[in-house]
């Protein structure tokens, strides 16, 4: 290693300030509406009035929480889908050398490189004019998973590509077969992944609009409410949900991380 | 040999039966939706419904008339600009991660991604609280006494700052992922053989890098030229981008057929980027041992 000089230091300092930059940008406006949640006086909220009232509203309007319950049922059947499709293929795409490989991979990650307006859209004519279905919840998961499927790939494949294959060749020589050696040996180890592409195929069907308006018809969702409410001008009722799904998140990671910490929850097999 | 060839058989059938559902699933919910809009693009709409009179007329409208030409020309300045601004400044933050953050990493760049746990429409908003006319930053001005920032409400430079604050963690994420595999010795070698800083990162980190980067701009690009909702309300009279009126035709008009084409338009003007920006990977320069993944 070279010797850290000055001319590194002041590029290392700069980086350090975009990056924190970068977070203050990113965290600002969330924290901000975080805090407008609380306060009445939402237009200009200095010095703050704090209040529950939007809360309070929250809790009255029924349509926000059928939005929520539909979007919870879309994240999480999304969530499912994607993870059973996903899971299966990187395994098989890993674990089996096929010539076809290079053209799966492709394949799997191609939604990544179409705009969900467009998926909403051919969804909305293909379901609507060739399958004849109406848009409902599940014509709404089914289009979802498409682009899920690709970010749960993506996820899973990060831990197949250091998993062992090596534990699977020792299950099948004590004689296990394929799917024996998936539930006791493969799954136990990459179950993080698992979970983990679940919870972002969730969030992302659950917060979609661009692919969830178009194939959901008239049934309400969180994200096509706001969008509906939205161009009548802004709803501080919508800054006390994000605030509730925010602080929901939040205690759920601390959950995990102190589950980790304590040791009640171990992330796998590493290997050596 | 016989029971080589059968085990090579069954791993076959093995990989078939793993890989093909959710191909299946892509085929079915994907690829055929978007070969029906193809379809649909050269029919016809007549008060709500389609017509199967085949024509063409729906992109002599989208390519002749200058208002449309004007939409995905605004759109195209938008994705290139903002991709471009999301690049430079992505890359030294996803360096600094990836090669200082030490057993920090994960969670410095997942820091960045945690933004997307607040829907984009509520992100939206919360920009335009800061931005808009009656927003944080317009007050502030005010409350000081100063003039207000004209550029920063409801105008294209507002959507530009929307739309790079939702995308931008995809090029961190891309950028750094291509970092995490990329040996920093190497740039040791080059400084020991007496290469300035920059001529090392310009002949050796970029161009080994350059395959995560350019996934990186092209996820910026496609939802930035697809953009609906952030145009919407950060963009003002003379903001409306494609996005806009292609999200348009199938709302308030219900011109289906249109839309169709206009959809095709952009997966075709998507797919000539991604194509661009491909013809500039040179496998063997980008450090490809012609091993996958």
């Amino acid at each position: 290693m070279t010797a850290v000089g000055p001319r590194e230091r002041a590029v290392v300092a700069t980086q350090t300030g975009l990056l924190i930059f970068l977070y203050i940008f990113l965290y600002f406006p969330i924290f901000f509406i975080i805090y407008v949640s609380f306060v009445d006086n939402t237009v200009w909220p200095f010095p703050p009035e704090f209040t529950w009232q939007w809360y309070a509203r929250l809790w009255m309007m029924s349509d926000f929480h059928l939005g929520v319950f539909n979007s919870f049922l879309i994240g999480a059947g999304t969530g499912a889908l994607a993870c059973i499709f996903a899971a299966s293929a990187a395994i098989g795409l890993l674990k089996y050398q096929s010539r076809w490989r290079g053209l799966f991979a492709v394949l799997y990650l191609s939604p990544l490189f179409v705009a969900g307006i467009l998926i909403g859209i051919s969804s909305l004519m293909f379901h609507r004019n060739i399958l004849g279905l109406p848009g409902n919840i599940s014509s709404a998961i089914l289009a979802n998973t498409t682009q899920a499927l690709s970010f749960a790939f993506l996820v899973i494949l990060a831990q197949l590509t250091r998993y062992d294959w090596r534990m699977d060749e020792a299950a099948m020589v004590f004689g296990a077969r394929p799917a024996r050696c998936f539930w006791e040996v493969t799954l136990p180890t990459i179950w993080p992944s698992i979970l983990g592409a679940f919870l972002v195929s969730f969030i992302l069907a659950f917060n979609n609009l661009d692919i969830t308006f178009y194939s959901i018809g008239a049934i309400p969702t969180l994200p096509t409410i706001a969008w509906g409410t939205l161009r009548h001008g802004i709803e501080p009722e919508l800054y006390s949900l994000a605030a509730i799904i925010n602080g929901l998140v939040f205690f759920i990671l601390i959950i995990l991380f102190f589950l980790i910490r304590l040791g009640l929850v171990r992330l796998g097999y590493r290997g050596q | 040999m016989k029971s080589l060839w059968k085990w090579r058989q069954n791993n076959d059938f093995r990989f078939a039966l793993l890989t093909l559902p959710g191909a299946l699933f892509l085929l079915i919910f994907l690829i055929l939706p978007l070969i029906s809009i193809l379809i649909f693009s050269f029919w016809r709409t007549e008060s709500y419904e389609l017509i199967a009179d085949w024509n063409i007329e729906n992109y002599t409208t989208i390519l002749g008339e200058k208002t449309y030409l004007t939409f995905i020309w605004r759109s195209l300045v938008m994705a290139v600009s903002v991709s471009l601004v999301c690049l430079i400044y992505a890359y030294p933050v996803a360096y600094l991660v990836a090669k200082r953050g030490g057993r920090y990493r994960l969670i410095l760049v997942l820091l960045t991604a945690a933004p997307f746990f607040t829907g984009i429409i509520l992100r939206v908003t919360a920009i335009q609280q800061i931005l808009g006319p009656i927003g944080l930053l317009n007050m502030a001005l005010q409350a000081f006494g100063l003039e207000p920032i004209r550029i920063l409400m409801y105008s294209n430079v507002a959507s530009a700052i929307g739309l790079i604050y939702l995308w931008i963690p995809f090029m961190v994420l891309a950028i750094y992922l291509s970092l995490l595999n990329f040996n920093f010795q190497l740039l040791e070698v080059a400084y020991v053989n007496g290469a300035k800083p920059w001529r090392a990162f310009v002949e050796i980190t970029w161009p080994l890098n350059w395959i995560g980067t350019a996934i990186g701009i092209v996820l910026v690009f496609i939802p930035t030229f697809a953009a609906f909702v952030t145009p919407r309300f950060l963009g003002g009279v003379n903001g409306a981008l494609y996005g806009n009126i292609l999200e348009h035709q199938f709302g308030a008009t219900g011109t289906w057929a249109l839309g169709s084409a206009m959809g095709v338009v952009l997966f075709l003007i998507c797919l000539i980027f991604i194509m661009i920006v491909w013809r500039t990977i040179n496998l063997q320069r980008s450090g490809y041992t012609g091993e996958e993944f």
